[in-house]
């Protein structure tokens, strides 16, 4: 058996060299090459890789998020690129400390792809995406109370009793969020029932705020 | 909570032989053909579809047409885990089928949450809706499915429109749940290995 | 004078009987269990949003119309084929006014056609 491969990927130096020391370290696991990025430069880096010769980074596979089990360890960011025409794999990732509110800039403007994936490393993690058009809940509901289910802190079966989750869940309220123009494509925001305009009109989003 | 409760000429007659003579003609014109509405969101969705495919065949029983608006079906068969996401949708698919009706429970998530027993899954859909039929397993065997129709025909055969209280609506109260919030506490609670997952910093 | 009709007359009453039997015993019979979800229409168990009733194109409208027209024509044309050979002296003459019916028609035909009518979109 022939050790696994070591070495990283090409991108990894260009990056190096194009943006010094934002580039906080390089390291290689199964054949992947991950690089850490500085917070503040996350979004350039991403751009870079993009639009530049030799890099075209076209797909954005993932965006996704890890806690690790021991608490001092921040919170990693995670974005998978994938080169199409060049077949090659970038994994970068941002680590965020977890006493600050976890933000970072969103790649919306770049992948548009990403607009559902950040909405669910926002639902399932509360990591915020500054810039991200309609940053809300997508696999939970929009009025999902308990939290941020996949941090290490959250217990297996949520913070509420199991009649309480059931009672949100049977209240929620789904066409809250139906916006004006959706209304107008289903062509009903002439008819809706009176009880409907009420609760739009409040503003009501279902479940205790 | 029982809530509506309309008598009528036929079930306001006092039970006598003529009686169960007619519900036996209607037990055996509902369980002859029990139009079931697939709820499927999972696994056991797809050990239902087997069980309506021609090695196993419900169109024996009858229930070949499966009715996908509520409208038109007698039993709602619950096929899969249900996220709470899903909640309010099946109670209200529930509500809107026309009695008479009966729910059938297919597999251990729709039956118990199954094996997940976590922040999203309701633990057992007896907690919102009730159920008359629960089959085990994960999937079952179309033979474990269709076992629990036969036994949800034995239990439609077993019934009499002279009884006030059979085709009651049982609705969601105003505090919002269709249990008490203890029972659905009791239901829920883990069991098994279940109870040993307990991890959370 | 009416006994041919006497039959249709039985099948017309036996008809609204039974329709009547139908309805009416399921009325009488039946309970009525009704809330508020029941009411509303089936929408995937979502709650209701907006109405069925959409507006639809006046194309439909202009089709229904059109055909009406040429299915009178073409009704018309059929006795008029089984009649016309009935007087010979008179088939040619016969022919001719159906030709001129015919005629007028195929005027308005192109008129349709000009203004657009026949175009779908």
């Amino acid at each position: 058996m022939s050790a696994p491969v070591a070495t990283p990927s090409p991108s990894a130096q260009a990056l190096r060299e194009a943006f010094g020391a934002d580039i906080e370290r390089i390291a290689v696991s199964c054949g992947d090459t991950i690089v850490y990025v500085r917070r503040e430069r996350i979004h350039d880096v991403l751009a870079w890789l993009k639009d530049s010769e030799g890099q075209e980074y076209d797909y954005l596979t993932d965006v996704t998020a890890v806690d690790y089990r021991d608490p001092e360890r921040p919170l990693e960011v995670v974005w998978q690129l994938r080169s199409l025409r060049r077949k090659a794999d970038l994994r970068l990732k941002v680590a965020l400390d977890k006493s600050v509110p976890l933000e970072v800039p969103t790649c919306w403007d770049l992948w548009r792809g990403a607009n559902w994936l950040e909405r669910e490393v926002y639902d399932l993690f509360g990591v915020r995406f500054a810039g991200h058009p309609d940053l809300r809940r997508i696999l939970m509901w929009e009025t999902y109370q308990e939290g941020h289910p996949l941090r290490k802190e959250f217990p297996l079966r949520g913070h509420f009793s199991r009649a309480e989750q059931t009672r949100q869940a049977l209240a929620v309220n789904p066409e809250a969020h139906y916006s004006l123009e959706e209304l107008s494509i289903a062509d009903a925001y002439r008819n809706l029932p009176q009880d409907m305009r009420e609760r739009l009109r409040r503003g009501e989003r279902g479940g205790p705020e | 909570m029982p809530t509506t409760t309309d008598a009528t000429v036929v079930s306001s007659m006092s039970p006598s032989w003529v009686t169960t003579r007619l519900d036996f003609l209607a037990n055996w014109a509902r369980t002859s053909s029990l139009w079931p509405m697939p709820f499927g969101t999972a696994c056991c969705a797809i050990e239902f579809m087997a069980t309506a495919g021609s090695r196993f065949d419900l169109s024996r029983f009858g229930m070949e047409r499966m009715s996908f608006s509520p409208r038109q079906a007698d039993v709602l068969i619950c096929a899969g885990r249900l996220p709470f996401k899903l909640a309010p949708v099946i109670r209200r698919i529930w509500d809107q089928m026309p009695q008479p009706k009966w729910a059938i429970s297919m597999g251990a998530c729709a039956s118990s949450g199954g094996i997940f027993d976590n922040y999203s899954m309701v633990q057992g859909i007896d907690t919102i809706i009730p159920v008359d039929v629960y089959v085990p397993g994960c999937p079952p065997r179309p033979e474990g499915l269709m076992y629990g129709i036969l036994l949800l025909m034995k239990k439609i055969r077993g019934e009499s429109f002279t009884d006030d209280m059979l085709r009651v609506e049982t609705l969601v109260g105003p505090d919002g749940l269709y249990l008490p919030p203890e029972r659905i506490d009791e239901l829920s609670e883990p069991f098994g290995n279940s109870v040993s997952q307990t991890r959370s910093t | 004078m009416l006994r041919p009709y006497i039959p249709i007359l039985l099948v017309t009453a036996f008809v609204v009987f039974n329709a009547v039997l139908l309805l009416g015993l399921s009325h009488w019979l039946s309970a009525y269990r009704t809330n508020p979800a029941k009411q509303q229409p089936y929408e995937s168990g979502m709650p209701v949003l907006g109405d069925a009733r959409q507006r639809f194109s006046v194309k439909f409208y202009l089709v229904a119309m059109l055909f009406i027209v040429f299915d009178i024509e073409t009704v018309f044309m059929i006795p008029w084929a089984v009649a016309f050979r009935s007087i010979p002296a008179l088939s040619g003459l016969l022919l001719l006014e159906m030709l001129v019916f015919m005629l007028i028609l195929a005027v308005g035909y192109v008129y349709i056609w000009k203004r657009g009518a026949l175009q779908w979109d």
